[in-house]
């Protein structure tokens, strides 16, 4: 999205107070109207939920509250939520940083087929992708099979139901988000600057560290803040390739909802999944500008 | 900075519209007592049953939705009693294959009942459900003939099936298993193990009668007992999250055993031609239920439709397709099929849910399960 607008705004026609600007403004109106009924909405619906729907004897508005923080199990796998989400951004980072470099330093033609393969993923459905993960990593699955018949090995090795499984389906559905801002911000880096770098007699690494790195930063802020953020909603990727330790939250919130019947602490959870990613980006608005990072052009 | 303080104004403005309108939309739901449950509450004009199980009620130009859950399942149901329900009475029927009792509880409490008739499983249709459910006509439902304990208030049974153990013969070299202690030695039969996973769904029960507890002493259900047994085999199980998932687990041998359905193993070996055999021995014989979500505009149509479903001489309709058994006692099943219903297995060590204590304590049930899952 923000590609979009950066890619508008670089035409350099906005000027705020400008009446023209609000004429198109209007156009917004339609996704705003949008967002507010079946977002906004929905929302304060759950919110007000987690505090009305209390079980039946007690009228303390914080009784749901009380439950789920009661709740070993549940403070676990909040805590889970969080350590996968961050261990995905990492795996993300760790993957989605070179592969953009690569998409910068080559050929436009060349770059296109490498922007082509990293939103491949978006074309299929993500409960596909998960599915054809099992197939590929369970005991009986392709891998195993060729090395058992190859005589690798005698046991199985585990894929499926471990962190590894669930760091792999879940790589795969988010590098995406990671790649793309951080090439959108890689992209405007003038190569004049590295070159002028070298010419000032730093050696390769020295230049990309010192120069290159902390002008792509604000990508890799935006792309991690991206990728936690979704990643912390994830379902079905750690239900179907994790083991129970890799439980997610949202996990909890569908079996209250969808088993129990229990809305009032299954909004609860929703709340404070909510809750807690708004302190994380709260915090990082602390740490870093979040407008560099989301809307860089705005000023400019 | 900016853009967000230009958009403030509208965000407030939205969120005032919303609780404006929804002051309105949503009346409190359960407002209106639970009708003082008398299903029997007898109107003279009412037919008898033996009418409807022959001849029912025409119903020219009527839709009912039927809700069940999909599959070859959903199919036995439509031909065994959806088919031929329409050909005698005229009635059409809407179908969803998602029968979920959050979705009845979200149409009740949002006043948009579009289902009529749903296939439910053993943990809902009691007291508890009360204020989404009517309560049904038990002038036109045949309630002697029906199994002792499985035609309540809310619900009546109309299948029953078996939660088995299912094995890969392929994976227990030459030996069987005789019952859940086996399940639970993976020294004696080494490979993983497949779980359901649905705290109420019968993992607990099966770790009991694992444990040695008799089947007439499962309820109260001691949960700490068998979370400790189910530790002893924790890092051997795969957890299934539907029925599809299950016959794909024990059929390809990713697990050696599994808790299954016994429609699903039966699927298994005679659909899918894969070396899986079910032990009948301390199997959990339950049922699935119809219900009807409270405020439906079609009751008195689908009250019709449940009682010639429960008939003896329609109740039995399915079986044919699929090995699921009658819920009424004078009904046959299809000979074809009669071997291997769970109701043509039951021995001495075969148990039983009990569903009321089951609701009842769904909460600790599940908070145990989920303590001992993610621990």
């Amino acid at each position: 999205m923000h590609l979009f607008r950066r890619a508008t705004s670089r035409s350099g026609r906005r000027r705020r107070g400008d009446p023209i600007v609000n004429r198109w403004a209007l156009l917004a109106a339609p996704p705003i109207a949008f967002l507010v009924a079946f977002f906004l909405v929905p929302l304060i619906v759950v919110s007000l939920r987690s505090v009305t729907d209390v079980p039946r004897p007690t009228d303390d508005l914080l009784a749901n509250y009380g439950r789920f923080f009661a709740s070993a199990a549940n403070l676990r796998v909040l805590g889970n939520t969080f350590w996968v989400a961050a261990l995905s951004t990492v795996v993300c980072l760790a993957l989605g940083y070179p592969y953009a470099y690569l998409m910068n330093i080559v050929r436009p033609r060349v770059a296109g087929l490498l922007l082509i393969a990293v939103l491949l993923p978006f074309w299929s459905s993500l409960l596909v992708r998960t599915y054809a993960w099992q197939v590929i990593l369970r005991d009986t699955g392709i891998i195993n099979t060729f090395l058992l018949d190859g005589r690798v090995i005698e046991e199985p090795i585990p894929l499926i139901r471990t962190t590894l499984g669930v760091m792999l389906g879940m790589s795969q559905i988010l590098l995406p988000f990671m790649v793309l801002p951080i090439y959108a911000v890689m992209r405007r880096i003038d190569p004049e600057y590295s070159r002028a770098a070298a010419n000032l007699g730093a050696p390769p690494f020295a230049a990309f560290r010192r120069v290159f790195l902390p002008l792509s930063l604000p990508g890799v802020l935006a792309g991690s803040l991206l990728v936690f953020v979704l990643a912390l909603g994830f379902y079905i990727t750690p239900a179907l390739l994790g083991s129970p330790k890799d439980t997610m939250i949202s996990q909890f919130i569908a079996s209250a909802v969808q088993q129990r019947l229990d809305w009032g602490i299954g909004s609860t959870m929703a709340v404070i999944l909510m809750g807690l990613t708004l302190a994380v980006l709260f915090i990082a608005s602390r740490l870093i500008r979040l407008r560099d990072v989301f809307g860089s052009l705005e000023e400019s | 900075m900016t853009s967000w303080r230009r958009l403030f104004p509208l965000v407030a403005a939205g969120a005032l519209l919303v609780t404006a309108c929804g002051g309105g939309a949503s009346p409190p739901p359960s407002a209106a007592a639970p009708e003082s449950a008398a299903p029997a509450s007898v109107e003279p004009s009412a037919p008898p049953a033996a009418d409807i199980c022959t001849n029912p009620p025409k119903a020219e130009g009527q839709t009912l939705t039927f809700a069940s859950y999909g599959g070859a399942y959903q199919e036995a149901q439509r031909k065994g009693w959806l088919e031929p329900y329409s050909a005698l009475t005229g009635v059409t029927f809407q179908e969803s294959e998602d029968s979920a009792n959050a979705t009845i509880k979200a149409q009740v409490e949002a006043g948009q009942v579009t289902w009529d008739i749903v296939d439910v499983g053993n943990d809902f249709g009691l007291e508890a459900h009360a204020d989404i459910l009517e309560p049904l006509d038990y002038t036109k439902i045949p309630k002697d003939e029906i199994l002792d304990g499985f035609a309540g208030a809310y619900r009546v049974a109309d299948i029953t099936y078996g939660v088995v153990l299912g094995y890969n013969t392929e994976k227990m070299a030459g030996q069987v298993p005789q019952g859940w202690a086996d399940f639970f030695d993976t020294t004696k039969f080494p490979g993983k193990r497949g779980f359901w996973d649905y705290s109420t769904g019968g993992i607990f029960e099966f770790a009991l009668l694992a444990d040695g507890v008799a089947p007439a002493d499962l309820y109260p259900l001691d949960l700490v007992r068998a979370a400790a047994k189910l530790d002893t085999i924790k890092d051997d199980i795969v957890f299934w999250g539907s029925g599809a998932e299950s016959q794909d687990l024990i059929g390809k041998g990713e697990v050696a055993m599994t808790m299954i359905w016994n429609g699903r193993a039966y699927s298994a070996k005679h659909i899918d031609n894969n070396p899986v055999e079910i032990q009948w021995n301390q199997q959990i014989v339950t049922s699935d239920y119809f219900v009807v979500p409270k405020g439906t505009p079609n009751k008195d149509v689908a009250m019709d439709f449940i009682g010639w479903a429960s008939c003896k001489e329609n109740n039995a309709a399915p079986s044919k397709y699929i090995p699921y058994g009658p819920t009424n006692k004078l009904a046959t099943a299809d000979p074809s099929k009669v071997a291997e219903l769970s109701v043509s297995n039951i021995n001495d060590t075969t148990a039983y849910f009990d569903d009321t204590w089951i609701v009842d304590n769904a909460q600790l049930i599940e908070d145990a399960y989920q303590e001992w899952k993610t621990r």
